[in-house]
Parts: C-alpha cells; structure tokens; sequence
C-alpha cells in the first residue's frame, strides 16, 4: 500500500489530497488531474479575477441576458434550486451585499442604513432569469453579482472527486481549507470510513465531536474567522441574505451527505436559519446528516439530526 | 461531401455577395445573433482530453459557433462530454463525424501523433479544420498534413498556436518590430510546472494511450508539448527560424521508469547570429514561464499569455509615451507596462494598474478568428499551415536533440513544402 500526498493553493484555501493505493505513480497521476481541474474551475468562477466567467457574467447581464457554458448553467440551476429548498436562506447574489458589509475585500464594517438596503433591492435569487432554452442569464436590477462563494468549493471538490474515481482512485481524503471534504472509500486501515473532528466553535483547541465519513463529503461552517466587533456583538462574513444583517442562526453548522456542493451550500444556509427551519431543510435532501450549534438560549445548544458521531456529544 | 462542394453556408454567403456588399454586412451581423442560431458553424471536437474540454467551453462563449458532435474513444471522457456540451452528440468513431454533412468544422484536440490522419481526412471530406499544436509529432506527418490544408483551397485551415491570434502579443509585437530594445542581444524563455505528465486510469491499456507524452517513439516532449507556443512567438518576433538547435535532457524528478526527461535545455541559433536559450522543467513550478528579447536599449518580457513588460537601459533613448505609461516593481528593476489597449482602458475608466475586464484567453481568440473566418474568408488565418509547418519542424528537431544530447541542425526544407 502506497500514499501519496499532494496540496493546491486556489479559492483563496489551500486544498489537500491524501491517496491511498497499490501504484504511487498512478495516484499521483489522478490527483494532477483532479486538482488541475480544481484550479480551472477557480479561473472560471472567481469573484475576483475580473477575466473570469463569473465575472463577466456579472459584468454584462444587468444589460443583456450572457450565454453561459452549459456546466456553469446547471450550477446557477443548482444554486437556484437550493436557494428554493431553504427558503432564501441560501442566495448566491449576496455579492452586493458582502460589499457593503465590507466584507469583499475586508473585515467587515457596519454599513449606512441607506446603502444597506440599497445593497437589499440588488440582492435575491429571483431578480436573476435563467433561460433553459437560450441557456443565458439576466439580472433583473442594476448592480447585481453572483458569488458563488459559498457553493464553489464544494463544486470543484465534487468535480475533482468524479475525475479521481475515473482515474481509478477507491481510497482519498479530499479538503479545501479544512472546511469542505469528501471521502472516497475508507483509508486502508479504517473500514468505518476517515475519522474527521469537528472543533468547538468558541474554542478551537477543544474537539466538539467527530464522526466518519465515508464516500460522502462533509462541510462545516461557521460565521466567525473573518468578522468585527460592535456592541460588544461579534458579526461574521456571512450575510443573511433576506435581512441583509449577519447571520444571527447556528453558530456552527455540519453537513453530511454524498454531495460536497450540497453541503458547501447547505452547511451556509443553516447558519442564517432558526432551529425549526434547519430540520425542515435537513429532511428534503436524502442521506443527508446535520450538526448545528445554538447559543440563542445564552449557552451552546447542540442540535444532531442523523449526526452519528462516534463518541458521544456532551453538552 | 467531396472537399469541392460549396458548403450551404458559403453559397448563402455568395449569393448575398450578389446582392451587393451591404446585404453581406448585413448577412454576417445577423448571424452574430448567437445563441441558438442556425448560422451557428457547427462544429466537431474530436479528441476530449484537457485541450478539447477547453476547447468545448472557449467555443460555448464564441459568437457563431456550437459544438455539434463530440468524439473520443474512452467511456470517461464521452460522459465528460455529456455533462460540457449536452446537446452535442457523441462518437467513438470521428468518421462518423466526418461523414455528417452538417458538421462544418473539425477541431483537432487528439493526441499530437494521431493528428496526421484526422486532419487530412476531414480536409478531404471538404470540412473546415483547426488543429491543435505541435500539428505532428514527425515532418512526414506534418508535410502530409501542410499538403493537404494547401491543396484544400476553398477550406480554412488553423493551427493551434494561439498566440498569433492574441491582440496583447500582436501589440507588442510591433514594440519588438519596431527597434525598441535597439540591437538585440540574445533571448530566453522558461516553462516551470511541479507536476508528473503521469495521466491514471483503472484500465492498463488506457493508461498506455494516455501516457502518450512520455512515450519517447511518439512524444515531442516539453519543446514540443509545453514550450512550443513559447517558441512560436520567439521566431515570430524576432522574423528569423532557428537554423540550428543543441539540446540537453534530464531526469530530475520523477524516477519512475520513464525515458523522456523531465528537465531540459535547448540553445537555438538564429541566422542573424543571436541565440535563445529555453528552459522547461517538471520538477519546480519557480516564476513559471516567460520569455525575455534583450537588447542594447532595454529587454522585453512576455508572461501570463501575453503580458508585456519594458525594462530600459538606463542610455536608451527616451520613447516619450514612457513617462504616462503604467510601471511594475520587479524586485529592484521598473518594468513599464506594455498593453494592448491602454487607451481603451482610460475611456472606459478603468484603472490601468487592474487588469482588462475585457480580455479574453489566447484560445478565445484563436477560436474567435477560426469563426469569423467562416463568416468572412475563407482568407489564410495567422496560424496557417506554414506556420504550423515550421513550429512542428523546430519543435521535432529540438527533442530530437534533446534525446540525443547533441547540437543538430534544422534542415531549412523542413519548414517548407518546397
């Protein structure tokens, strides 16, 4: 048995890929395809490099519907139909509205009243017309931008996890930045599948819980990391995109489930969710497991939905 | 289709001509009525590795084109292709492509060595072809190809190096013609990646086919398939072919049984006298790839497909646009910026220190001139078959010198079909 290890700085993450096989040469060869596929997914979705697709998308479409490359097109659909299934909760036009947080480029400040609900009239999943037939997008507002941040990296991962299966890989660990994962197979020593810990939110040295994971990617979120004070408050860089204030929802959120777009994407909208609307969406995705922490009630609540961790959580 | 049939697109064309020149403008504005047009070339990708997925997604984005027929001969790639393109249909077979007579264009992304009988059959079957670059992986098989885009009169016949295309590399083309660096001096270039050219699959025979590159009886090696559009902009720019090239190759990183080296070195000699070293690594990804002109006034930079930059020499003359010009810190030396289109960008006030929203990739534009092409040509595009013809002829030749370790020269009737 052989391991090879390899790493990718794109998606401003690094991304880490451990295999495990008979054939180091071959492994290596199906991970430079897999990562290599990430890093041209980076060039066509970045917010931030302005040749991107993305970006000349959300340069044009205010004017004209922009025909689109058809992958990109199904992802808006995907976007489109989790941005239904949670109720809003998931929006990849938030673009404007992490501007006028500060949070594009910065820390984050607390924005104008005006210019935050002026950032709220380009915002919203609805104001964007996908054409089927034509195969093009159009915003219906001025000033709208897709970022697809929250659902990109888990795309890409989901992408690379096809090319390694193709290139014959049957045992990987898959992550970007540690947040998003995907497991192929178990590693050689452990049939129940990649032991992965999940941290305390309030305290990173401490483990909150951990599980395994097993031909399924698994996603955590959490709105603190980038964020400012105010108030004594802490607001992170994730915006609720109906209220366009910080998400005020779990303070952590796991996601569990064969598909590590679904999980990027899901694991972001149950942070601006309320308990009761977590479990609703929880139940309308199949195989899907959840973990999300609370402290609305002033201590950690935490809320496990078909979460087997594999000790138990204390709390 | 014989090669002399008049495509229904070009008599629709002829016979606006007729009508006189405004109906043609006219005809051609229409059809940039994209997407979903009937006017659309319809084209077939044959070869769905890396090059023709990016291919497939450039062409999504050209005005005047849709991808109509998909081939390759693996499982994988033929499902990539559902997903990429889903109203193409897909062959294992790129006769069958060859043989529908809607197909007008043939995109040749396959394997460099099995390019030769793509090409000429589908320039026989009267299609309309881009071919990816090196065109061969040997000078019979690039003639036999630079034979028939010849006698093909009437087709249009690309090859794959982009940079011909490219507004940037054009503009600073004329920088380089026009005597800016004063009397040159010699030239370099490098090609950095950290990466094993290795390709996996679970079958043992696909894993053969895919390693094609580090096949020594067919490879052109990394002159030929990762320099070669570097290269192709030197002789360019410089208006000389080598004639001569002495060559070195290493096994530096990846000891895993193969023959083909991983780290070469390549000195060319030009007939005016100056030399080009090229360097192409796989075992370090440092500064990446680049080319340098030096010369007695100052040294030209080309990077990232197409950027440009002028270091001057502190005696150079003073150009006078100089001073307005934007300026880049490399370490201790000032590179003024060379674009394409700086005036454009002050209309549009975009700052010229951000780079061009408005640029698009080497192969959006390549891509874009084999499109127009149909609409307007046939004309001889900027990467025609000689040019093919000769990039090939440098690129065979200079691995051969690789391999053997030995200085050869370049037999001046390689590059032409005499």
């Amino acid at each position: 048995m052989q391991t090879v290890r390899m790493a990718l700085n794109a998606m401003a993450t690094r991304f880490e890929l451990l295999l495990h096989g008979d054939d180091a040469v071959l492994l290596r060869g199906a991970g430079e395809e897999a990562l290599a596929e990430i890093k041209r997914l980076e060039q066509q979705l970045s917010f931030y490099d302005p040749t991107s697709e993305i970006s000349q998308l959300n340069a044009n479409a205010s004017k004209e519907p922009v025909r689109v490359t058809p992958r990109l097109y199904s992802l808006l659909r995907k976007a489109a139909e989790i941005h239904n299934e949670t109720h809003g909760a998931f929006d990849v036009t938030v673009g404007p509205l992490m501007r006028c947080w500060g949070f594009v480029r910065g820390r984050g400040t607390w924005p104008e009243e005006h210019e935050r609900k002026e950032a709220l009239t380009k915002t919203g999943m609805d104001k964007v017309v996908l054409n089927d037939a034509e195969r093009t997008v159009a915003f219906r507002q001025p000033g709208m931008a897709l970022d697809l941040g929250a659902i990109g990296k888990g795309y890409a991962i989901e992408e690379a996890g096809m090319f390694l299966r193709e290139g014959g890989i049957t045992s990987a660990l898959l992550h970007g930045g540690t947040s998003t994962m995907l497991a192929i197979g178990t590693p050689p020593q452990n049939t129940d599948g990649w032991p992965i810990g999940i941290s305390d939110p309030l305290d990173d040295s401490q483990m909150l819980t951990s599980t395994s994971i097993r031909d399924e990617a698994l996603s955590v979120s959490a709105p603190r990391g980038k964020g400012f004070q105010k108030d004594g408050k802490m607001w992170g860089h994730v915006i609720d995109p109906r209220k366009g204030y910080p998400v005020q929802g779990a303070t952590l959120s796991a996601v569990a489930h064969p598909s590590a777009m679904i999980c990027d994407a899901i694991s972001t909208a149950l942070l601006a969710m309320r308990r009761e609307d977590g479990k609703q969406v929880q139940q309308k995705f199949h195989g899907m497991r959840t973990l999300c922490v609370y402290d609305d009630t002033g201590a950690a609540d935490l809320v496990s939905l078909e979460f087997h961790s594999t000790h138990p959580t204390n709390q | 289709m014989s090669k002399h049939t008049v495509s229904r697109r070009a008599f629709l064309m002829g016979s606006a001509a007729l009508s006189g020149a405004g109906l043609v403008r006219a005809a051609n504005i229409k059809t940039r009525l994209w997407p979903g047009n009937r006017n659309d070339v319809q084209c077939g990708i044959i070869g769905y590795g890396p090059q023709g997925r990016d291919i497939t997604a450039t062409l999504a984005r050209v005005p005047g084109a849709q991808v109509a027929a998909i081939c390759d001969t693996y499982g994988p790639m033929l499902r990539r292709a559902q997903r990429d393109a889903p109203e193409a249909t897909r062959h294992e077979d790129y006769r069958e492509i060859l043989d529908n007579p809607d197909i007008q264009a043939i995109i040749v992304a396959t394997p460099t060595h099995l390019h030769r009988d793509i090409a000429v059959n589908a320039l026989q079957a009267g299609k309309n072809v881009y071919c990816e670059a090196p065109m061969a992986s040997s000078i019979e098989d690039a003639k036999a190809i630079a034979r028939a885009a010849r006698d093909a009169t009437g087709q249009i016949f690309q090859v794959g190096q982009t940079y011909r295309s490219n507004p940037q590399h054009r503009s600073v083309f004329q920088f380089m013609r026009s005597g800016a660096i004063g009397k040159p001096a010699m030239a370099r270039g490098q090609w950095h990646a950290k990466e094993s050219w290795r390709r996996a699959s679970p079958s043992a025979d696909r894993v053969r086919e895919l390693n094609w590159r580090l096949d020594p009886a067919i490879t052109t090696g990394l002159i030929g398939e990762a320099a070669l559009l570097q290269m192709d902009v030197a002789y360019w720019v410089l208006g000389e072919l080598p004639a001569s090239v002495h060559g070195f190759g290493q096994i530096m990183a990846w000891d895993d049984g193969r023959e083909v080296p991983d780290t070469i070195q390549a000195i060319f000699e030009f007939p005016s006298g100056l030399h080009m070293m090229f360097d192409a690594t796989l075992a370090s990804s440092f500064d990446e790839a680049y080319e340098a002109y030096y010369g007695s006034d100052s040294t030209i930079l080309f990077r990232d497909r197409g950027k440009a930059w002028m270091f001057k020499e502190v005696d150079a003359p003073m150009l006078g646009w100089e001073v307005y010009a934007r300026t880049d810190r490399f370490y201790k030396e000032t590179g003024i910026a060379l674009l394409a289109n700086a005036t454009q960008l002050d209309a549009q006030n975009v700052d010229p220190t951000e780079d061009d929203p408005n640029v698009e990739t080497p192969l959006w534009y390549a891509l874009q001139e084999f499109m127009d092409n149909h609409a307007f040509g046939p004309y001889p595009p900027a990467a025609n078959w000689e040019r093919g013809l000769e990039a090939a002829a440098v690129a065979i030749t200079a691995n051969q010198a690789i391999m053997e370790r030995a200085q050869r020269d370049i037999d001046p009737a390689s590059y032409t079909l005499g």
